[in-house]
């Protein structure tokens, strides 16, 4: 569980390439793409195949896609869900970071708390949205708590992991020079750690948004989630896909952010390095 | 250079700077609830000056002696006296060169060698500066003041490891097998500066290593360890002048001597070894 968890996290940064520009692979995935839109809107608009209710044509989708980012309603539900989003990452990533280091370190918390961290990772965290929505209201707080819930625990595995791999040689160098205690988990065992947390970061922001999705799919007053579920509801179809574009669009720029944040924070990280210690 | 032609002052009648006393160190082995004794009896005194080597196979727990004298590891029983004190932890007075140069990696090697110095929490103004680049300029480092880690070879990492060791000028230096991670050719190079680095700072030196050369060629004494379970087997003066350089030593009728009786003494060492770790 341990190890494919942390190398399934660890293995997530793509390893840094020479930028050669598009290349013919991407060329050929623009044409792929391309294909599938045709056959597509083919199958729906020519050739009725499929009724548009159900399956609206691409162009419909786009359409819905270009309504949405002039409706100052849809930017009302991006706020709201952001918000929530950003309260929640932020106290998993405080929680978890403490919490990682502190179980990473102290081998009586490990021996103890560790395993029930890994049993609570890999209970279905979704299945108690309803009870928090129940128990928090409809409001931002089940949000928040659901958001936190889910991102929490990669964090906190990801740290453990990255504290418990800290070389003993670094950590007796530490103690030969003078620095122990709190002074050693700040200026020894937290940045040496910071690669892995970044990667569960990584990994809790991606969980941490489904959470905030679910939530206001569930029982929402505002937000993204609960705008597609309206428009699924009133079978605006067009719209629904759109939204779950813009969603798409959202998860993949918060992981592009925090890979560059990565790349500024620790640049002395390297993944193989990273690799072959764990 | 201003290096004593003959060996370095014979241990003089006055109180060693460390002083091991019946050694022992053994460690519980939680997974199978065994009891490891790592170094059993070890009596050892070296005196302020002294470079002394220890030569031994893996596992015959020199590491551990040398971890015991920088305050890494307690003793189980016996003790460690520096200038006539018991070791009870790390100090200022001791510093270890490790063996994988245990640099931090998101320190440039500037900060990585200050950190040496981190030991003395009362650093007032920018005298520090000046002591760090030093030590840098010592090494042979200049100009890399602002490279991390990773852009450096082995042998320079080390590098910034014996800066960061010999920075707070401590009395004693630890290095453990720290040229044991180094390629062949680099390891040649760095022997000689450390023998002339070591010559005109006067340090005291504890020297881990498994290189019978490298014993030779450092130490004014070579203790010569035996494992299962560690201790010394025997302790022997190298009686080679100074500074001794790579090239001139090797055809020195005294050092081929001391070779094959190390070559002997560790062979019978390892065949030993083999037949206790066999049974």
């Amino acid at each position: 569980m341990t190890a494919t968890v942390s190398i399934e996290t660890l293995n997530a940064p793509p390893p840094r390439r020479r930028r050669t520009g598009p290349g013919k692979w991407t060329w050929l995935l623009l044409a792929v793409i391309a294909g599938i839109l045709l056959v597509w809107e083919a199958a729906v608009s020519w050739l009725h195949l499929v009724p548009a209710a159900f399956l609206p044509p691409p162009t419909a989708v786009l359409a819905s896609f270009l309504e949405l980012l002039v409706d100052p309603e849809f930017w009302q539900a991006f706020a709201f869900s952001m918000q929530n989003l950003l309260i929640g990452l932020v106290l998993a990533v405080v929680v978890g970071v403490a919490v990682g280091l502190a179980v990473g370190w102290s081998p009586v918390l490990r021996f103890t708390v560790a395993p029930f961290l890994w049993l609570l990772y890999s209970t279905p965290k979704v299945a108690l949205a309803p009870l928090f929505i129940l128990v928090l209201g409809l409001g931002n707080e089940s949000k928040i708590a659901l958001v936190f819930l889910l991102a929490v625990f990669p964090i906190i595995l990801n740290t453990m992991e990255g504290a418990v791999t800290v070389p003993a040689s670094l950590v007796n160098a530490s103690r030969v020079y003078g620095v122990n205690g709190l002074a050693l988990g700040w200026k020894v065992i937290l940045p040496a750690t910071l690669p892995y947390s970044l990667a569960g970061i990584q990994r809790g922001a991606a969980l941490g948004f489904t959470g905030e999705v679910l939530g206001e799919f569930l029982g929402g007053t505002g937000g993204l989630g609960h705008m597609l579920e309206f428009a699924a509801y009133q079978f605006q179809m067009d719209e629904a896909i759109a939204m779950v574009i813009v969603m798409v669009i959202i998860a993949n720029l918060t992981l592009t952010l925090i890979s560059v944040l990565r790349k500024r924070l620790a640049p002395w990280y390297d993944d193989r390095q990273i690799m072959g210690r764990s | 250079m201003t290096t004593p032609t003959a060996e370095r002052d014979e241990p003089a009648a006055s109180a060693p700077l460390i002083s091991v006393r019946d050694l022992t160190v053994s460690y519980h082995v939680a997974r199978t609830g065994a009891t490891l004794t790592a170094v059993e009896g070890v009596n050892l005194d070296v005196h302020e000056g002294e470079f002394v080597t220890v030569l031994g196979p893996s596992g015959c727990g020199k590491t551990t002696v040398m971890n015991v004298v920088a305050g890494l590891v307690a003793p189980t029983s016996g003790e460690v006296l520096v200038d006539g004190r018991p070791v009870t932890g790390p100090g200022p007075d001791r510093a270890v060169v490790f063996q994988d140069y245990a640099l931090l990696p998101w320190r440039t090697v500037f900060d990585n060698v200050k950190f040496g110095l981190e030991m003395q929490k009362h650093l007032k103004g920018d005298g520090w500066r000046d002591r760090v680049q030093e030590a840098i300029e010592l090494v042979g480092l200049s100009g890399f003041e602002n490279s991390y880690p990773k852009e450096l070879s082995g042998g320079m990492q080390q590098r910034v490891g014996l800066a960061r060791a010999i920075v707070a000028e401590p009395r004693i230096l630890l290095m453990d097998e720290p040229l044991g991670a180094v390629d062949a050719l680099t390891r040649e190079v760095m022997r000689d500066e450390i023998e002339k680095l070591i010559a005109a700072t006067g340090k005291t030196v504890l020297f881990i290593t498994h290189s019978i050369e490298e014993a030779i060629l450092l130490g004014d004494r070579i203790v010569v360890f035996k494992s299962h379970p560690g201790a010394i087997k025997e302790v022997i003066e190298t009686k080679l002048a100074r500074p001794r350089s790579e090239r001139s030593v090797q055809s020195d009728p005294r050092f081929l001597e001391l070779r094959d009786h190390l070559w002997d003494a560790l062979q019978a060492e390892a065949t030993e070894a083999a037949v206790a770790g066999g049974s």
